[in-house]
């Protein structure tokens, strides 16, 4: 980070309101007629302070950045103290000299002027008598007001995020406060300058992340321009960086901004906890919003494209992983140098989305994906559910509700079904069918009644016992073999279930109608 | 004929053995191929620790004949079961007490191409490569392989802009550059030196840095494996930080011509006023 936490903004780094120029063009000023004699290329330096004095020795009162105003009373007729007069304000770093016309000189004093034009200090000369009093109470009350607003500024910022921050506010919270104050895109990156969260006006963030593999290369940036970046990093770490893009006010305020606002979120990442917080976040939105369909998917192609994610000419491959890990899914991606997004959508349901070259075979690298996914994760059963792959990139946000539909409609019978590597829509059948249906009410109270005698006992083991019964297609030993239970006991376990609900399971019909009811009940349970 | 390469990188972390450390990059192979990459370089001393954080003669062991022992041997028949271009960092015996710090090349059909010996060798703290490794003395080999001209420069030879410049001499389209480098010490240079060198030299970069501590002491190497282009742009992202990772990425070998018909280094260069340069 570039500033010090728990220093209220050091003054003497911000901006002075006020140039030489932007002095001498005063309207109170312009009344003494103010003349540029020498040091004109120099006009653009800041005037901390204006300080009146009639001294020879002025520049041993002087710390750097003043605008010395003088009538030259202790210097006419001497050439030599003259021009040791300027010499000595350019030691000290003066900004300008501004010298009243009058009795001690009616003219421009060449010595004083010669000697400005070497060392590039800026001398005016006033040609109207004019009181200086006027002059310093004008320059004085504006920069002390600007100063006043900037530690104000700085104050109410300070405030507004800490009570964010104190508040366990998410990340976005705090950038969005952040672009309230800047009025412009504000942009968060990892030093890879992956985009991890952004906040400003919709369309302008747009604009900005369209270009931002351009905008990330600019190594430096110019802040002039008003792209102001502060770095965040702590305990001797960088990690990455914020970014305010296009700031419309003056420089100084903007870096203050952004150091404030880098400030906050080094805090926040402190108390929050592990450094993937923030990736993870961004493609959680990213996927999220994607899935949702709320935002149409063209509109999110700059911020998959500025999270990293390539976009042009490229196969996409939406899946569903349910009950994997999200790190261990990032991690698996990464070993195979597969670039994708992986993001948890709700608890247990993780989306991966990969993005191959079009000369992929991207059936064949899913498969690799999930086969490597159950060798690195051991026991863990995760189930990968796929859509069929998309090469546009409208289409993604259906194929990711379709992978999702396919991850729901075996969620429950995994063990049983004896699934593929990856599932796909053709391999769901019936219970894809009755997932879609679930929510409608004829087709819950047929699953009511037919299934009636057993849910009213709640018998939960039968249940389950009839479950991989029918998944595995009334496969006996394998349904014994499930349940860890003996042949025998199935066969008493099943005379119960038909006892209970009056039916033949070994007639097809009847078997038929209550596997379609007991998916149905399942598909309203998930 | 397109001019587009599939190129790989891979960088991992310290298995504790050697036989699992070369599955794992046996695996990186097969994955690499899997998704068409025609070239594929590991890490610098791939199959061990990066044992030169310790002064331990143990570790001589490590080192075994280039092309004759087992291990080039046995990534020749990989490389032509799946068609690809390997670059192997190795520790290398050329008899008894005479040993390098190398990298072999093997073309896409399996056949042995010839070596590069690291010529710049440091003996800093945590670095303590001159216990291990006699300086390079094969000079600047250019390998003329099925995907393109490649050179080798290992980890500490890239702060020396010679070298570099002698392989871009010499004809390389991509210099491979395996490295065992840790936080700290130089994370600012990593992203920093290698593209300075793509740009000066006009050719393309593979970076490779292994990830994570060792028990061998404190380093923490900082992975971060990227290609970077004539331009001195990345390809694509730069990898983890901290996790294993496999970098593939298309190169377009035409950018060379492109960049260099805009910025004649090569035309513009003094070689006669650079004498002094070459003074012992």
């Amino acid at each position: 980070m570039t500033t010090t936490l728990g220093t209220l903004g050091n003054l003497d780094t911000l901006e002075p309101a006020l140039s030489v120029r932007q002095v001498l063009g005063l309207e109170r000023v312009l009344a003494g007629e103010p003349e540029v004699v020498a040091g004109a290329s120099q006009l653009d330096r800041p005037v901390r302070w204006v300080h009146v004095a009639e001294a020879a020795d002025v520049g041993v009162m002087l710390t750097g950045g003043e605008m010395v105003l003088t009538t030259g009373v202790l210097l006419a007729g001497d050439e030599a103290a003259q021009a040791e007069y300027i010499q000595s304000l350019h030691r000290a770093e003066a900004s300008a000299v501004v010298l009243g016309l009058g009795r001690a000189f009616p003219a421009p004093p060449d010595v004083m002027r010669r000697a400005a034009e070497r060392c590039g200090l800026p001398m005016v000369v006033l040609h109207r008598p004019f009181p200086f009093a006027e002059l310093t109470e004008e320059v004085q009350s504006r920069l002390v007001r600007r100063k006043f607003a900037a530690v104000s500024l700085s104050e109410a910022v300070r405030t507004a995020l800490t009570g964010l921050i104190t508040g366990g506010a998410p990340l976005q919270s705090l950038l969005d406060e952040v672009a309230a104050h800047s009025a412009c895109p504000v942009v968060v990156t990892n030093l890879a300058h992956r985009v991890l969260a952004t906040a400003g006006e919709r369309s302008a963030v747009d604009d900005v992340l369209r270009d931002w593999e351009r905008i990330a290369r600019q190594a430096g940036g110019n802040e002039g321009d008003g792209w102001i970046r502060a770095e965040l990093g702590g305990r001797g770490e960088r990690w990455g960086q914020i970014m305010l893009c296009g700031y419309r006010g003056d420089t100084a305020t903007g870096r203050l901004l952004a150091d404030r606002a880098a400030e906050a979120l080094v805090l926040h990442r402190m108390l929050g906890g592990s450094a993937h917080t923030w990736e993870e976040q961004s493609a959680q939105s990213l996927l999220t919003d994607l899935a949702s369909g709320v935002v149409p998917a063209r509109q999110l192609l700059p911020r998959a494209r500025a999270a990293g994610l390539p976009v042009n000419r490229r196969t996409f491959v939406p899946m569903v992983v349910r009950d994997g890990d999200t790190a261990q899914l990032d991690r698996v991606l990464r070993l195979l140098g597969l670039p994708g997004l992986v993001a948890e959508l709700a608890d247990g349901v993780t989306a991966v989305l990969l993005s191959l070259p079009r000369d992929q075979d991207a059936d064949a690298l899913a498969a690799h994906f999930a086969s490597r996914l159950r060798t690195e994760s051991g026991a863990l059963k995760a189930v990968v559910a796929a859509a069929g792959q998309r090469t546009v990139w409208d289409d993604v946000p259906a194929g990711l509700r379709e992978a999702q539909h396919v991850a729901d409609a075996v969620a429950d019978s995994s063990d049983a079904l004896e699934l593929p590597a990856v599932v796909r829509l053709k391999d769901v059948h019936l219970r894809g069918l009755i997932r879609l249906l679930r929510d409608d009410p004829q087709v819950q109270s047929f699953a009511e009644r037919e299934l009636d005698g057993l849910l009213c006992a709640a018998d939960e083991d039968l249940l389950a016992v009839l479950r991989t019964y029918l998944a595995t297609g009334r496969n006996k030993s394998r349904t014994a073999q499930l349940h860890h239970v003996s042949r025998p006991a199935l066969y008493r376990r099943l005379e119960a279930i038909e006892g209970r609900l009056g039916v033949d399971l070994d007639d097809f019909e009847q078997a038929a109608s209550v596997h379609i009811a007991l998916l149905a009940h399942d598909a309203q349970q998930g | 004929m397109s001019t587009v390469i599939r190129a790989a990188l891979f960088q991992t972390a310290w298995t504790g053995d050697k036989e699992s450390m070369i599955q794992v990059h046996e695996q990186a192979v097969r994955d690499a191929a899997a998704q068409g990459a025609q070239v594929l370089c590991f890490q610098e001393l791939f199959y061990g620790p990066y044992f030169c954080q310790v002064q331990d003669k143990a570790f001589y062991e490590y080192a075994e004949a280039i092309p004759d022992g087992p291990i080039v041997k046995r990534f020749q028949a990989l490389a032509k079961e799946h068609g690809i271009v390997l670059v192997l960092p190795m520790y290398e015996e050329e008899q008894p007490g005479v040993l390098y710090n190398t990298a072999a090349v093997i073309d896409a059909d399996g056949s042995y191409l010839g070596k590069y010996r690291k010529h710049h060798i440091p003996q800093v703290p945590g670095f303590w490569e001159k216990f291990y490794f006699r300086p390079g003395n094969s000079g600047w080999p250019i390998f003329d392989t099925k995907v393109g001209k490649i050179g080798v420069y290992i980890c500490y030879d890239r702060h020396f802009p010679e070298g570099w410049r002698a392989l871009g001499l010499a004809g390389a389209e991509i210099v491979f550059n395996p490295s065992a480098t840790s936080r700290g010490l130089s994370a600012y240079l990593w992203q920093l030196e290698q593209p300075a060198a793509a740009a000066a030299n006009e050719y393309f970069v593979g970076a490779i840095n292994r990830v994570g501590v060792e028990e061998l002491g404190d380093n923490d190497f900082y992975g971060t494996t990227y290609f970077v282009d004539p331009e001195a742009q990345f390809v694509g992202e730069v990898a983890s930080d901290k996790e294993p990772e496999l970098v593939v990425r298309d190169l377009d070998l035409a950018k060379l011509r492109e960049v260099r018909d805009r910025w004649q280094f090569y035309r513009d260069r003094r070689p006669d006023a650079y004498g002094p340069l070459t003074a012992p």
